[in-house]
């Protein structure tokens, strides 16, 4: 389609095989808005044009993002996101941008998922075989996130952050499937090549991070600097879609968790407590999300020590926020400590 | 000597601790002790362990928002002014609190409650250490700030305040700024003073109940300054059923949680020889 954007943006993960099947470019509008240089001005900017004071940084960083990359189109998730994603793709529409409106069926339901998918492609000029066939490209660089994933937790050759930035990149593989193929296939082998002794830190405290991407930009540096490693980022690795690699296009969006109920999400986080060995989970939470209700539920199922952490802003950790890190971490070194005397 | 310093965001408490005993129980004044014992080191604000007394070969543990300026540059300026070792430690502030709740009370299993002059916490305490914790969210409306400045509009003492909990005016606001307009609104409308010093009691447990709830145990241990406030800790009991214990020393409990867990590691490190202090 003539009239079709080359640059295709996107406010989370969606099935991007059929952007790329088109022959299009998605664009993650949360990284180019965290990765630039004054992540801060965009969200100032957003407010100065009226979005409130009390609404997620992650939209209004997203919103100018979108405006000065001069995105023509956005696909914007309507259901399985956030409603203020909805109402922020309106005032991109009220500006001239695109917006295709998906979304992800709430309850969790093939056909509902096959509809909007198929809608995608009409949009988009594609169909399922040129999809499919780009998922099975696209297997092949999910595969080397997810071996990244394997040698954070098993071997402690990755850092949390590397296993961060790589997986939550997967939304878009940075626009260039091949090249990001080769960048973390070089990565990887790298990695591999480390000897295992003495990498697993028995001593340290394995901690997992469950929730959005965090916003703020020292969260991994400081808890590593406190001696705790980051085995586990539940969101960033469902970007990676794990899971068998026989799947189709749909099933494979029916298995990501992150879009349908809090029930999926928790089998997949208690799954993942347990096979990783994880001793704590940090919930991180943006700021007036409604995803922190869910924390209700998340101390309910899930019995290891849990720090709910807030970020609001980008930016550097502020000094409570601080201050709570190192008094779990503390906390569960000391618990370590017990259990082991007992 | 072991100096406990707890450099809180409203006042700075120093507690010491030798030969098994606690001496010197200071609290000063945030803002004038930066201006009485800080120090500009390489531009960052440092304190001056001399000028505060620490001498060679004393341990130096400090906690609140303020440690890490006792922790980091004045370490080089200590060496320089001192001949000896001067082992400065930081440690997180609920770390703090719980070791000087514990000290304080001899209970092993509580809930502490901690409300200070800008933050609140909460901690679950078993076998003596910490398991669970909570902080109040980003605002200033469940701690002694607010209570000051709400004491300031009835134009009371914060003594005063803390004495009446019967027949509150029902104040709602979530800002601790609106809430003194709201609070002079309850003026307006007629309410007695009892009433309103009761309503900014009431109001503020509201607010920390949901941190107290969760993290619930048979006995309450309400440390920080705001622990004086007698129509407050009456409140707790209450609503929450159980008993309410009040340290001797409240708002010290952060500085001598500092002095034991400088006594401990000391103990931990140095192998005790004949003569030695039984501890």
């Amino acid at each position: 389609m003539s009239n079709v954007a080359a640059k295709i943006g996107l406010v989370t993960t969606i099935p991007v095989e059929v952007l790329f099947a088109a022959g299009l470019v998605p664009v993650d509008l949360n990284n180019i808005f965290i990765t630039a240089p004054d992540p801060a001005k965009l969200v100032e900017q957003a407010e100065l044009e009226g979005f409130p004071r009390n609404t997620c940084s992650w939209v209004k960083g997203i919103y100018t993002a979108a405006l000065r990359h001069n995105i023509g189109t956005v696909i914007a998730v309507m259901r399985g996101d956030c409603s203020n994603n909805e109402a922020m793709a309106e005032v991109l529409r009220s500006k001239g941008v695109e917006i295709v409106p998906f979304s992800f069926p709430y309850p969790r339901d093939r056909r509902f998922l096959v509809a909007e998918i198929e809608r995608l492609m009409d949009r988009f000029g594609t169909n399922w075989d040129e999809v499919e066939a780009t998922k099975r490209q696209l297997d092949e660089v999910r595969a080397l996130a997810l071996r990244l994933d394997e040698l954070t937790w098993q071997t402690g050759n990755v850092t949390g952050f590397e296993n961060h930035i790589w997986s939550v990149s997967c939304s878009d593989f940075n626009g260039d499937p091949a090249l990001f193929q080769q960048q973390l296939g070089d990565l990887l082998r790298q990695k591999e090549s480390i000897s295992r002794d003495d990498q697993d830190g028995q001593a340290s405290i394995r901690l997992g991070f469950v929730g959005v991407p965090p916003i703020v930009t020292d969260l991994y540096e400081h808890v590593e600097g406190l001696g705790a490693r980051v085995v586990f980022n539940e969101i960033q690795r469902q970007f990676a879609m794990p899971g068998p690699a026989e799947r189709d296009v749909a099933q494979m969006y029916l298995d990501y968790t992150y879009p349908y109920d809090f029930e999926g999400r928790l089998a997949d986080i208690e799954a993942e407590v347990s096979r990783r060995r994880v001793d704590a989970l940090i919930h991180y939470v943006q700021s007036f999300c409604h995803h922190q209700i869910q924390d209700i539920i998340l101390r309910q199922r899930i019995k290891v020590p849990i720090l709910t952490l807030e970020g609001d802003r980008p930016g550097p950790l502020d000094a409570r926020s601080r201050m709570r890190l190192e008094a779990f971490v503390e906390m569960c070194r000391q618990r370590a400590v017990a259990r082991s005397l007992k | 000597m072991i100096f406990g310093i707890d450099l809180g965001s409203r006042a700075v408490k120093i507690v010491t601790f030798s030969e098994d005993s606690f001496g010197r129980f200071q609290r000063m004044d945030t803002m004038a002790f930066y201006r009485d014992f800080g120090l500009r080191v390489d531009g960052k604000l440092a304190v001056n362990l001399e000028k505060l007394g620490v001498r060679a070969g004393d341990v130096v543990v400090a906690t609140g928002y303020g440690r890490h300026n006792v922790g980091m540059p004045e370490l080089d300026l200590a060496a320089q002014v001192y001949s000896g070792s001067i082992d400065v430690q930081v440690i997180p502030e609920l770390n703090a609190h719980v070791a000087g709740a514990v000290h304080q009370t001899g209970l092993m299993a509580f809930t502490l409650l901690d409300v200070g002059g800008q933050d609140t916490k909460v901690a679950q305490v078993r076998d003596g250490i910490m398991m669970d914790f909570a902080t109040n969210d980003r605002c200033a409306a469940s701690s002694g700030r607010y209570l000051e400045n709400m004491a300031s509009v009835l134009g009371v003492s914060l003594d005063e305040l803390s004495r009446h909990e019967e027949s509150p005016a029902n104040l709602n606001s979530t800002c601790a700024v609106f809430a003194e307009s709201e609070l002079i609104g309850k003026i307006v409308e007629g309410h007695g003073p009892s009433s309103l010093c009761a309503g900014v009691n009431w109001s503020i447990w509201r607010r920390l109940r949901p941190l107290v709830e969760r993290l619930r145990s048979g006995v309450i241990v309400f440390a920080g300054g705001v622990a004086r406030n007698g129509a407050l800790k009456a409140i707790v009991a209450q609503e929450m059923g159980c008993e309410v214990i009040v340290p001797e020393r409240p708002d010290f409990n952060g500085a001598i949680g500092c002095c034991v867990r400088g006594r401990d590691d000391v103990g931990a490190r140095s192998p005790r020889r004949h003569g030695d202090t039984e501890r």
